[in-house]
């Protein structure tokens, strides 16, 4: 004996799913700031490598 | 007749927040103890006293930081070293980190 499948599975609710996460984010975008700060100026300690060479 | 279209006027170099200042219109050079050495990429700034090195990533703010003593203010060091008017703020925030590891130091006005 077939037993009547009544409980159908509901498609997603467009509301509740979560928003496409673009593939490649600029990085640019999200850190401009460091970024730009990072093209002039980098500081550097020696302190303490006085027995490196 | 078509519409021209005027450049709109560079924005102030307003500091970002959570960084130190830098006083573009005052008198800047650098300090006795620092050697710049030139770099294909910019220039070796070394502080003797410190021990610190910077690495300074830009031929422009090299020529900027070496005649900064020249000028009477940083900017027109920066403008005599070829800092576009849109790229001050990134200079002056460069400035700052110098001044920050005291590689430039205020100097009297002459």
């Amino acid at each position: 004996m077939l037993e009547e499948v009544t409980d159908v599975p509901t498609p997603p609710d467009a509301a509740t799913e979560p928003a496409p996460v673009p593939a490649h984010p600029d990085p640019a975008a999200e850190f401009p700031v460091l970024v730009q700060e990072d093209l002039l100026v980098e500081d550097v300690s020696i302190d303490g490598m006085c027995g490196v060479y | 007749m078509p519409a021209t279209v005027l450049p709109t006027p560079a924005a102030p170099a307003a500091p970002v927040a959570g960084e130190p200042a830098f006083d573009l219109d005052g008198a800047w050079g650098l300090h006795p103890q620092v050697a710049l050495r030139p770099e294909a990429f910019g220039a070796l700034a070394y502080h003797f006293g410190t021990r610190r090195l910077s690495f300074l990533k830009s031929p422009a703010l090299h020529a900027l930081v070496d005649s900064l003593a020249d000028h009477a203010t940083a900017r027109a060091a920066c403008a005599a070293a070829g800092v576009p008017t849109a790229e001050l703020p990134s200079y002056q925030r460069a400035l700052a980190t110098l001044v920050a590891s005291d590689m430039i130091v205020a100097r009297e006005p002459a």
